[in-house]
């Protein structure tokens, strides 16, 4: 294999990173694609946000009941950590298997809580996904977010069911979907139409199974956040033993919770829409947001069986999906190729390009969830499970929708957060956010030559993406400029770094 | 209904342009609707649709009250009950009962916190509708259980639910019925982008044919710092990122993404110039209480319509949190009142502008919830109780038909889950006609609704 150019393997980082910068894409060109995916999955993991935050001392109790270290954590590994490829896939499983601080409630220490959460994703981003499932719906932050904690088995006498929001969100979003699919990620039809994958009675069967769940408190309290990454107990009085039966299974009566949930995700796991549902979301989060159902079907059949037998290994999968023709061949950029990039990755490929610091660690860079003033998106901070947009989002009145093709990010595209987010980067480019600032010290020898100043912004930021023309553009303003001091310096930096990154070639990750 | 859409000037219209070839079917089909709409609507009229995003509790918002169905309540939901001596405040009193299927009478009060807009009912400004969800076609319950009639596709499934709220088909969907409205009204406003206008974010309801929701925050439209200073320091460089932001590409997601952007520069010059110019309100509003903020986003529009030249707009604004599996008893009292202090607040400002006449409010929501609940929550249901506010609504009565309340009873797919009695295409014909929209018009608009009898379309509640 030849020796990735720089442009290709800045897309290669668009796609499997946080974001390039010219020592990743050094090393891309070093490694090539493999390589460098090999030395990524054997990596060691960066610290924990939850060690984080205790360092921190935001175990104090002041922040018993804050937010407060939660964003600063969050952006500071998606920033600085140097596995790169698991911070990504980590952030993409967090917007499937989705949780927001926002919903964890009914325990202190919520900053904890999503810490904690994160992390566990991050345990098992190149691990198995019927393991992530496993821990998943015994962790806490799950358990307060979809409110199975607590959960009790049917009351007699007051006639209360068990609650049915887990069983139903574990089948639809982090599983097997709402209708039939083919292993390539295409509709089973039946005389034309989709084929349900559940109804009423499966939802209210596998409540069931969900019941008895609640924190582990043994030998500590709520005082300290410990419990929230401890997997939740069971309390073998509130548990149903009752037999559940759902998806044309049954597990049977009688058995512990824990055996019972071990039960109900295996017949879940059986299901042959697994693969294609969660390899498809996954595509769409790396790569782009309409793979050919071909793609999905080879993306899948890795997931169903790694070459050793084993489904669910997710390593596999993503080094699948990431050296697919589809991914890595430029014959496959059509005009509707490509991903809108998400604002938070915006945000992290500027910050990791130029070395983002926090000189008193401190990450201030906060909630950016605020449309109109920032990025309209933050992590962990989806307004609902559904997540910040819908795998199958396709947006009205657009070049786009007239094929019917989705564009998930683009839900969260509209007449205020484009502005929002330019003037949010436009201030962060140029004063930054609290102590969090670049080092613009790889660009300034540059910015008396507009040209090459470009050159080496549309590589690294935008894997060459901007057409002469655009660049054409930018270089005759920058040109008007005066280069003549420091301050002026700066500003054709922060002036080009603007540009380019509220360009539509920029934003589109093709 | 002020206008009604000629059917003779519509088809010269169609074949005018179909000799022409210049458009498909479709689009001669809804240009030639707007022309005809906007011939007459010379009056200003505004929708202003208020979802609640998580599925709204239905029995602890229009509460069961009385004997015989609070006790139905009561035990079904015992955890999650109010106390009827805690409703008596807040019980609706109305000349004509609603009854149910069986033919008994029912009573019904608010939740307490909803007393904000006990008043407006009393006034005769607001009705309830009762039982009202998404259907295909009228649905007896022997039909829903033996699958024999065709069903809305993936019920109890929020995004789908919500979906098919906005735009009679589940999540995919590119159009939805304020757009609709939209693309039959624009051109006879005065500036076609804010024709639908969505304080909230995206929303499939609003996004017609060709008709497209403008998004605006609740301070306004954001004006892009680099338009109103030269940045850093060069006006030549804010140019250069006007055009660059704003210029077609051969990528179809790098031009869609910078029409949202020339959007946004056009309206936000037009915009807060008709906003500076018009009325500023003076009815106060609650503080800390986002819903309130973009319906007083909505007021001001509304303030400024005759500066924008609107005659007919639709708008959108929503609130989370509705999905309360959970926590019930100490979650939505709280969202009551936070939706009866916006809603109450938005109504008295239309009174304060002389157009609480022209403007009709209404809730949705993406489904109804059980009504036995689990331990200290309710699960996913289907039929629901909404409201609808104005000064046009025929107020301080039931629309609808009450359901019986009971689990296995003849309304009850499940625990308390409502079979709906009315279809949301009889809810959204009513609004619809009542802003201007003909009745064949009203059949493209909703496709289910030429499954409903002629006479039982529009509700009457307008």
């Amino acid at each position: 294999m030849p020796t990735p150019t720089a442009n290709a393997a800045a897309r290669f980082l668009a796609q499997a990173s946080m974001g390039a910068s010219r020592a990743e894409i050094a090393r891309v060109q070093a490694l090539g694609y493999a390589g460098w995916i090999d030395a990524q999955l054997a990596a060691p993991r960066s610290g924990t946000r939850w060690d984080w935050l205790i360092e921190k001392g935001f175990n104090g109790a002041t922040f018993r009941n804050s937010e407060q270290g939660f964003d600063a954590c969050a952006w500071r590994k998606l920033i600085t950590a140097p596995d790169t490829l698991r911070q990504r896939v980590t952030l993409a499983l967090s917007e499937i298997c989705v949780v927001a601080i926002s919903g964890l409630v009914g325990a202190p220490w919520r900053n904890f809580s999503a810490a904690a959460y994160l992390d566990l994703l991050e345990d098992h981003a190149f691990g198995n996904y019927r393991n992530l499932l496993g821990a998943i719906s015994t962790s806490a932050p799950m358990g307060q977010y979809l409110t199975f904690r607590g959960n009790v088995k049917q009351n007699p006498t007051t006639g209360a069911l068990p609650d049915e929001n887990y069983a139903r969100e574990v089948m639809q979003l982090f599983s097997i979907g709402l209708i039939q699919l083919n292993t390539d990620g295409t509709a089973k039809l039946s005389n034309g139409n989709p084929q349900e994958t559940y109804g009423l009675n499966d939802i209210t069967g596998l409540a069931r199974v969900f019941t008895g769940w609640d924190f582990d408190l043994t030998g500590t309290s709520r005082d300290t956040p410990d419990f929230l990454r401890r997997p939740m107990l069971q309390v073998a009085s509130r548990h149903e033993t009752g037999a559940s039966t759902f998806l044309g299974s049954t597990v049977p009566a009688g058995l512990s919770g824990a055996d019972a949930l071990k039960a109900a995700l295996d017949i879940i796991y059986a299901h042959p829409n697994v693969a294609p549902f969660i390899s498809r979301q996954l595509i769409q989060r790396l790569v782009t947001s309409n793979p050919s159902p071909a793609y999905v079907g080879r993306v899948a059949a890795v997931f169903n069986n790694d070459g050793r037998g084993v489904k669910g290994n997710l390593a596999a999968v993503i080094k699948t999906l990431l050296l697919d023709p589809e991914a890595r061949n430029d014959s496959y950029v059509t005009p509707s190729y490509g991903k809108l990039r998400e604002p938070m990755l915006r945000l992290v490929g500027w910050a990791r390009a130029y070395n983002v610091g926090s000189a008193s660690d401190a990450w201030a860079i906060g909630n950016t969830s605020d449309a109109a003033t920032r990025l309209g998106q933050s992590p962990l901070r989806s307004p609902t499970v559904f997540n910040f947009y819908r795998p199958g989002y396709i947006p009205p009145n657009s070049a786009m929708g007239k094929l019917g093709l989705a564009a998930p990010e683009f839900q969260l595209t509209n007449e205020s957060s484009v502005v929002g987010y330019v003037n949010f980067m436009q201030r962060l480019i140029s004063k930054g956010i609290g102590d969090v600032i670049a080092d613009y010290s790889s660009l300034l020898p540059l910015a008396t030559n507009s040209q090459n100043l470009l050159a080496e912004i549309n590589q690294v930021l935008a894997a060459g993406q901007l057409g002469s023309s655009t660049l054409g553009l930018i270089k005759g303003a920058i040109d008007t400029m005066p280069a003549t001091t420091p301050a002026a310096l700066n500003n054709r930096v922060y002036a080009a770094l603007t540009m380019v990154m509220a360009a539509p070639e920029y934003l589109v990750q093709q | 209904m002020t206008t009604d859409i000629s059917r003779r000037a519509f088809l010269q219209r169609a074949s005018a342009l179909a000799i022409s070839g210049a458009a498909s079917p479709l689009a001669i089909n809804l240009a030639a609707m707007a022309e005809a709409s906007a011939a007459n609507a010379s009056d200003y009229k505004a929708i202003v649709c208020v979802f609640l995003y998580g599925g709204n509790d239905y029995a602890n918002t229009l509460v069961p009250y009385d004997a015989a169905s609070y006790n139905s309540y009561y035990s079904l939901r015992p955890n999650l009950a109010y106390q009827r001596s805690a409703l008596s405040g807040t019980v609706l009193s109305t000349a004509s009962a609603p009854v149910d299927v069986n033919g008994v009478a029912h009573q019904y009060a608010l939740a307490p916190e909803l007393a904000p807009l006990l008043p407006i009912f009393n006034a005769g400004k607001m009705g309830v509708l009762l039982n009202v969800g998404t259907l295909v076609q009228p649905t007896t319950k022997l039909q829903f259980t033996n699958k024999s009639v065709p069903l809305p596709s993936k019920l109890f499934s929020h995004n789908d639910q919500q979906s098919e709220w906005q735009s009679s088909m589940p999540e995919g969907a590119t159009t939805g019925w304020g757009g609709t409205l939209g693309d039959l009204f624009a051109s006879g406003n005065g500036n076609a982008t804010f024709t639908c206008v969505n304080v909230s974010g995206n929303a499939v309801f609003l996004a017609g044919r060709q008709a497209v929701q403008y998004q605006v925050s609740t301070n306004g439209s954001v004006p892009f710092a680099a338009l109103q200073k030269p940045l850093f320091g060069s006006a030549t460089c804010s140019n250069a990122l006007q055009t660059l932001m704003t210029q077609a590409q051969p990528n179809l997601m790098q031009s869609d993404y910078a029409r949202i952007t020339q959007r946004a520069i056009a309206a936000n010059d037009v915009l807060t110039s008709a906003l500076g110019s018009s009325t500023s309100l003076t009815t106060p509003y609650p503080a800390n209480n986002n819903l309130a903020d973009q319906l007083k986003m909505v007021a001001r529009m509304i303030a400024a319509a005759p500066a924008l030249g609107a005659k007919r707009q639709v708008f959108f604004v929503s609130m989370g949190g509705f999905d309360t599996h959970d926590g019930l008893v100490t979650v939505h009292p709280g969202l009551m009142k936070t939706v009866a202090e916006a809603m109450a607040a938005f109504y008295q400002s239309t009174v304060e502008l002389g157009v609480s006449n022209q403007v009709t409010t209404f809730t949705a929501s993406d489904f109804g919830r059980t009504l036995s609940g689990n331990n200290d929550g309710s699960d996913h249901g289907w039929g629901s109780m909404h409201f609808m506010l104005g000064g046009a609504v025929k107020g301080a009565r039931y629309y609808g038909t009450a359901p019986v309340v009971a689990t296995n009873g003849p309304d009850d797919v499940g625990q308390g889950r409502l079979l709906p009695t009315t279809s949301i295409a009889q809810y959204a014909a009513t609004l619809g006609s009542w802003m201007g929209v003909s009745n064949s018009d009203l059949l493209t608009m909703l496709p289910s609704l030429a499954n409903f009898n002629a006479s039982s379309r529009n509700l009457g509640f307008l």
